[in-house]
């Protein structure tokens, strides 16, 4: 058993509905983004070509992350093949974020969250956060979306990384990571990529697929399939009326 | 043990310098650990002046151990004459350090930690391990020393030291060396740096720091043969980089690296002391180089934050760690040599 996601480049738009949901759903800090992406523009015009690659903690097998921390906070679920993060056991010295890759880890320098405490208000009349969860009889800190808490903390603490868990919370009811269900077009499909009978594995079968910078032997679980091709979605000399979908 | 120490010896220039290190550079360590954030980093580029610091003070505090196990090992006596003092100034310089990390870190606490929870495949706790024990070894041998302690266990403790601290040099180049997605670390190469570069400004530090003939001259030996080999490294990977096609290697090799190691290297006998300044800037040049350059080429989505490549220029407060680092290590030489090294009687 270990979960992998697969995201169809034919298929993702770009809209970025991924990376709004992760950070809805993961309270991440201003300035971080577990789930992001990488843009590419090629070519010469007219035949210019830009790619919109979605990003996150690819959870590789063979993760330099893991092997570069020196207190095991990184580490590798075995039940699940996630890499995932104890904050009680980092020690913030970033040797894991040198040794990523791919650029998905974040540092908190300092305390994240701390502006919606204050009441200075943006402009006159407004009103401050805090007062407007005063105003509405709330409770907490207004960017914490308390299931986050069931296996991570939902604030991350000062002098501690933090990356995608692929909403390892989420998992543990049932359900599929945040960007996932956000995704409107249906490009990421998340399942057992260790079992050839999952849907993701037969998509993989399907369309072959790859990992970023495999050549490094990260070995990682999130698979891309397709290169997108922009004449399959909008041929401008294909005749009136063909269907131009994917 | 001395036990004729006045105030009066603290009124010295040297001691004032000292404080105002102290109080700046701790006054920013502080304020880093507990209040709030004042380095010039961001989530990819993460290793600035301050562990900078750390690796150029341990890797000289490395080099000092270094010459001293091979005097002890080799019975020179140029060199086992001055054991003491050159304990003082290996246990001092690492702490100094330490102090450095500790800031970069965020708390003391983190340090011993990685003691706690160990995981051997990491470089970090190897290279945390290992300049624990370096540190235990030269205490054990500075009691030693204080207790007039000699004989048997000299030697053992000698290559045990040897073996220990080229152990700790080499594992601070793997640190970098095994960082499989950035060119400009990866590699064998950087741990044969970290080596050599301890040698050159260990035994530059020694005749810097303590200059007296015999040790002047066994020191000064060891550190011209170290700084042209250094001088014939930095020419090797200045030829390697100029012909490589290593996608996202930047380079942070330049052939004007050679001129401090060759100049202090052939002229040393006309001025030591200043020539081994030199030597030591030029490492620390070196160290500041790989460490800033590797980390400049954004991966991934940390591009779209950071542009594709960054540039980093230290700030004052990193700059005050660095002060802070070269403080803790003066005063604690200082006050070794004042408190642990007999003084000649008063005439
Ligand atoms: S993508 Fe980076 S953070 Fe995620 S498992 Fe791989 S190396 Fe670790
Ligand atoms: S910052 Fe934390 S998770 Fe990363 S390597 Fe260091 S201890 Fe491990």
């Amino acid at each position: 058993m270990g979960y992998g996601m697969v995201i169809d480049q034919q298929l993702c738009v770009g809209c970025a509905a991924c990376t709004i949901a992760c950070k809805i759903e993961n309270n991440t800090p201003v300035g971080f983004n577990w789930c992001d992406k990488i843009t590419r523009t090629s070519g010469k015009f007219p035949n210019v070509r830009y790619e919109y690659i979605s990003t996150m903690c690819n959870h590789c097998d063979n993760a330099p992350c893991v092997a570069a921390c020196p207190t095991q906070a990184m580490y590798k679920d075995a039940g699940t093949g996630l890499t995932l993060h104890d904050t009680n056991k980092c020690i913030g010295c970033k040797a894991c974020i040198v040794a990523c890759p791919y650029g998905v880890i974040s540092f908190n320098w300092q305390r994240p969250h701390q502006h919606w405490a204050q009441r200075d208000q943006l402009a006159e009349g407004c009103f401050s956060p805090r007062e407007m969860l005063e105003e509405s009889g709330g409770e907490g800190s207004p960017h914490g979306n308390p299931e986050r808490g069931t296996t991570y903390p939902v604030v991350r603490p000062a002098g501690s990384v933090e990356k995608c868990t692929f909403c390892d919370h989420r998992l543990l009811e049932g359900l599929a990571p945040a960007c996932v269900d956000a995704c409107p077009s249906g490009a990421r499909q998340f399942g057992d990529i260790d079992d050839p009978n999952s849907e993701v594995s037969r998509l993989v079968a399907k369309h072959g697929g790859k990992g970023l910078r495999e050549e490094l032997g990260t070995r990682p679980r999130v698979i891309y399939l397709r290169d997108y091709t922009p004449q399959r979605r909008f041929d401008p000399f294909r005749p009136a009326g063909e269907d131009q979908g994917a | 043990m001395n036990a004729n120490v006045s105030l009066r010896d603290f009124a010295t220039p040297t001691w004032i310098l000292i404080a105002v290190g102290l109080v700046a550079g701790g006054a920013v360590g502080l304020y880093e650990m507990f209040f709030g954030h004042l380095f010039a980093t961001n989530s990819a580029l993460v290793w600035t002046l301050p562990l900078v610091t750390y690796i150029f003070l341990a890797l000289m505090s490395t080099g000092i151990s270094l010459v001293l196990a091979y005097g002890l090992i080799m019975k020179d006596e140029a060199i086992t004459r001055h054991t003491r003092p050159l304990l003082i100034m290996a246990i001092g310089i690492l702490l100094g350090g330490f102090t450095a990390l500790a800031t970069e870190l965020g708390s003391l606490l983190n340090m011993v930690w990685i003691l706690l929870s160990p995981n051997p495949s990491s470089p970090i706790w190897w290279m945390g391990t290992l300049y624990s024990i370096e540190l235990v070894l030269l205490f054990v041998k500075l009691v030693m020393d204080l207790r007039g302690r000699h004989g048997v266990f000299d030697l053992p403790l000698a290559w045990g030291t040897l073996v220990i601290a080229a152990a700790a040099a080499i594992t601070i180049g793997a640190v970098f060396g095994t960082v499989i997605g950035r060119p400009d670390f990866h590699g064998a190469f950087l741990s044969v740096v970290t080596l050599v570069s301890a040698l050159v400004s260990g035994a530059a530090a020694i005749v810097l720091l303590r200059p007296q003939s015999t040790l002047t001259e066994a020191a000064g030996r060891i550190f011209r043969q170290a700084a042209l080999v250094f001088a014939a490294l930095i020419l090797t990977r200045v030829a390697y980089e100029a012909h490589s096609t290593v996608e996202g290697m930047l380079g942070w090799a330049n052939i004007f690296m050679l001129v401090p190691f060759l100049v202090a290297a052939m002229l040393l006998s006309l001025a030591p002391r200043l020539l081994a300044l030199v030597g030591i800037l030029g490492v620390f040049w070196v160290q500041y180089s790989f460490i800033i350059t590797g980390q400049l080429v954004s991966l991934g989505q940390m591009a779209h934050w950071y542009g594709a490549v960054q540039t980093y220029q230290p700030n004052i407060p990193e700059a005050l760690i660095l002060v802070l680092g070269i403080a803790v290590a003066a005063a604690l030489i200082k006050l070794g040599e004042q408190f642990l090294i007999a003084r000649r009687p008063a005439a």
